[in-house]
């Protein structure tokens, strides 16, 4: 067995790295002395990946939206009843989890790992849906609609993706909706299934306390390359370079109102070391603008337009790109105007390099944070190697980005023409 | 002083002046934290100045008067995170500061990055910015506003709006009843001269709990006890223990109707079980076995079984001794829910408990217990929470204990659990 071993001294991580003859690739990240051992089974398949063309097609297909989602649902359904069931019976706690770009399959326990390991192996391999259980599912989904209907936080991102986007899908809400999702059968199901859960399209990652030569075995003996790797081809509308619209507001259930705007990300290499660079730029950038130590922020405190809820971030996918920020304000068309005026005057002015080296150190401080947790490690590792990165290469690019790339980025995302507004109001 | 401390086993170093400090020695996270927590009664005349205490403090203090001069310096600290804020346990209501930070082995030789933290949350703490001996007027002005804005947008989050007015109305008349931020209303009373008043109050009565958390040489700790010590106290005010043992009248029914597309259930129960209680432990286990998880008898029934809802749970609240029931349906199968809730509560008195429920539910105790050794924020709450209730017990025990637990343990005590409200969040129509 091939095992290969990166090791990052100056973080203190390992990560094994094993290659599956079915073109598999799976990782071990050892966490010693944690208790919780966290094992995830993902998919290159996510909510936006809802055009394609079957292997050894002519034609795509258009499937409904809500799909990706709904077949995360489904997996769980196994011959014998709920794998949900067998894993509660190990006292560990299965979930599942659908992105734009990703559908992950996960447990977290923290005894009895190879059983557990053995049912995400198994279950994620062997779909059985029945027509059934998808009508019954069909219930159980609309209800988790109706709840993000009623959350304004959620809504008031969706809002602005859509102010940004014209046909990019990745404005469609994950789940569907309760219309959409009427239209899915098992057959579409599993057309979805047979194209995107080759093992040459998916990852495992377990971190936790346990010996990778294990997991890695375990993964020869229980991964099946039922055909060879097949080609997948997704197919993604036209997107204009501009924005859908600059202004979207909806009313809802909030007592005060409650906003995202941001700039929609255009000319962007999502893949490798640049796309996180992009990534890690443009957070620094916000971060000097209008993070706790900015100007900008705090005179919009003092002043009453922002509270504590206001935050930033920046996301870049293979067909996307955009940095949102916002929060709750009595105002929030002030807030727009006046971080207008503030990208203005840096426009002119320039960024501070002080900042800009301050930050820089802070911000690779932070990500320390983020090895304390197996989660937060599961999270971010799955999200950047879909984009053929490793979440381990981030102190590097800190220590490697220079001043004039980031001037250099600032100039091109902050295009005050691409920049969009979304409001809830109250109702 | 006791340095052989693990994770698992956290035992106080020092104590005095009602401070209480403990370590929580690891070697295998990133970070080191320092955790501070003040605790109080829950009472009307101070959970609003309570509140604001901390928004107030982290405004600024002496060398960093302001928010921007306090972010810089974290900045500076290799991106430290500080925040501070309140919660409620039972009827008590906790004031924390907490600071997380590298360790310096991540940062180099030449910063000693526990005293400058300690420091900073110290002088957040301990000397804020005055103005005429009394708070900055303008601070308390915009700090009392966003606390306004925040308990009115407890409506944003249905989800955890509706459970909390349920537990909220069913003790409308005790302290419980009172929200962890105050209420508008006593907002309106606070200026910068009261609330300095107050904060004297809090700094030299209130009894803390300290926990020093992380891969923390013994120097530096040294360092955080004397820190500590030089803070002025007074005499330490003793807090009342949470009235548990409440007699339910009648169930109360409650219909709230905003503007919403799905309704929320909610059913509020008494325990009448303390967390100090022999018992308390089997009323764990009928939790778990009611509705808290995936093998929960609400969770297979409401969810799976009939797909009125994509979630469906209980909770206790420990200090209060209380137990919530939360669904997301459609508004039109109130009935059809309440139906299917209330005869999973039968299920149990009547002792039909399956193996596989009440096995899966112990061992998804012991997996949450365990698992909660993996971060120090959570370590530290568990022992906070075992302190303030005055259990002594180790996650192992508690382990320990669940284990004990029988069938027939969890029968008997469904006898003591009473309904008293049950609330429904709806549409305007």
């Amino acid at each position: 067995m091939n095992i290969r071993t990166i090791e990052y001294k100056n973080i203190d991580e390992t990560v094994y790295i094993h290659e599956h003859s079915s073109g598999l690739k799976s990782f071990v990240v050892p966490k010693k002395g944690y208790s919780k051992k966290y094992a995830t089974f993902a998919t290159h398949y996510g909510s936006i990946n809802n055009e394609f063309v079957m292997h050894g097609e002519k034609d795509a297909i258009r499937v409904p939206d809500g799909i990706a989602h709904f077949l995360e649902h489904k997996l769980f359904e196994q011959k014998d009843g709920s794998v949900m069931d067998k894993f509660s019976q190990l006292g560990s706690n299965p979930n599942a989890y659908t992105s734009f770009a990703q559908t992950v399959y996960l447990f977290s326990c923290t005894d009895r790992f190879k059983e557990n390991f053995q049912l995400l192996l198994d279950f994620v391999q062997n779909p059985f849906i029945t027509e059934e259980s998808v009508e019954k599912e069909k219930d159980i989904i609309a209800q988790e609609i109706r709840m993000y209907e009623d959350d304004p936080n959620w809504r008031v991102f969706f809002n602005l993706l859509d102010a940004f986007y014209v046909n990019n899908p990745v404005k469609i809400d994950i789940a569907g909706t309760v219309e959409s999702i009427s239209k899915i059968d098992r057959e579409v199901l599993y057309k979805c299934y047979n194209t995107f859960y080759h093992p040459s399209n998916m990852m495992i990652l377990v971190v936790g306390d346990v010996e990778p030569e294990e997991v890695f075995k375990q993964i020869e003996d229980s991964v099946v390359a039922k055909s060879s790797k097949p080609e997948i081809k997704r197919i993604f509308p036209d997107e204009p370079k501009t924005i859908n619209r600059e202004y979207v507001e909806q009313k809802l259930a909030v007592a005060m109102p409650m906003f995202q705007m941001g700039f929609k990300d255009t000319g962007f290499n999502s893949k490798g070391i640049e796309g996180l660079r992009r990534e890690i730029a443009i957070k620094l950038i916000l971060e000097m603008i209008m993070g706790r130590s900015s100007s900008l922020y705090n005179d919009l405190y003092n002043e009453g337009l922002i509270n504590n809820t206001f935050d930033f971030d920046y996301s870049i996918e293979e067909n996307y790109a955009y940095s949102a920020f916002g929060g709750e304000s009595k105002d929030p068309l002030a807030v727009k105007k006046r971080v207008v005026d503030e990208i203005k005057k840096i426009q002119s002015r320039g960024l501070d390099k002080e900042s800009y080296e301050r930050i820089k150190r802070a911000m690779k401080g932070r990500f320390m944070r983020q090895l304390n947790s197996v989660e937060r490690i599961s999270h971010t590792f799955i999200s950047v190697y879909f984009k053929e990165v490793s979440m381990f290469d981030y102190p590097e690019i800190y220590d490697n980005m220079s001043f004039d790339y980031v001037k250099d980025v600032f100039g091109e995302h902050f295009n005050l023409d691409n920049l969009a507004i979304s409001v809830i109001n109250p109702v | 002083m006791n340095n052989l401390i693990s994770e698992s086993i956290v035992s106080e170093i020092a104590s005095f002046n009602g401070i209480k400090i403990y370590r929580v020695k690891s070697q295998k996270f990133k970070t080191n934290s320092i955790n501070i927590f003040f605790y109080d009664n829950l009472t009307r005349e101070n959970a609003a100045k309570n509140a604001l205490l901390p928004a107030v403090l982290r405004r600024g203090c002496e060398g960093y008067p302001t928010i921007r001069d306090i972010s810089l310096y974290l900045e500076e600290l290799y991106g430290s995170v500080f925040d501070c804020g309140v919660t409620k346990k039972g009827e008590h209501q906790i004031i924390q500061f907490y600071i997380e930070y590298i360790s310096n082995k991540y940062a180099g030789p030449d910063i000693d990055l526990t005293k400058k933290n300690f420091d900073l949350l110290l002088n957040i703490i301990t000397k804020p910015v005055l103005e005429n001996n009394a708070f900055k007027k303008e601070y308390i002005e915009q700090e009392a506003q966003n606390l306004k804005e925040l308990i009115e947008s407890r409506v944003n989050d249905k989800m955890q709006y509706v459970v909390e007015k349920c537990l909220e109305e069913m003790c409308k008349d005790e302290p419980f009843g009172i929200y962890d931020y105050g209420s508008v209303e006593d907002l309106k009373e606070i200026n910068e001269i009261n609330l300095y008043e107050h904060y004297k109050y809090f700094l030299e009565t209130l009894p803390a709990y300290v926990f020093i958390s992380g891969d923390i040489e013994d120097e530096g700790v040294k360092y955080i006890i004397d820190g500590l010590s030089k803070i002025k106290r007074g005499n330490i005010k003793s807090i009342d223990k949470t009235k548990v043992e409440v007699n339910v009248g009648e169930v109360k029914n409650i219909t709230e109707k905003v503007s919403v597309n799905q309704g929320k259930l909610c059913l509020g129960f008494r325990t009448n079980t303390p967390p100090d209680n022999k018992d308390y432990y089997k009323l764990v286990v009928y939790n778990s076995i009611l509705g808290g998880g995936l093998h929960s008898k609400l969770f297979q029934n409401v969810r799976e079984k009939a797909g009125l809802a994509y979630y469906a749970f209980s909770r206790l609240e420990k200090f209060k001794g209380l137990m919530v029931i939360s669904s997301g349906i459609e508004i039109k199968n109130k009935d059809k829910a309440l139906e299917i809730i209330y005869k999973q509560l039968e299920e149990i008195k009547n002792g039909n408990i399956s193996d596989y429920e009440y096995e899966a539910s112990i061992k998804s105790i012991e997996t949450g217990i365990k698992s909660l050794k993996d971060s120090q924020l959570q370590i530290v709450d568990f022992y906070f929470s075992q302190y303030i209730v005055g259990t002594n017990d180790t996650p192992d025990d508690i382990i320990e204990n669940v284990k004990r637990v029988t069938k027939k343990d969890i029968v008997d005590i469904a006898e003591r659990i009473k309904l008293d409200t049950v609330y429904f969040l709806t549409s305007k129509e």
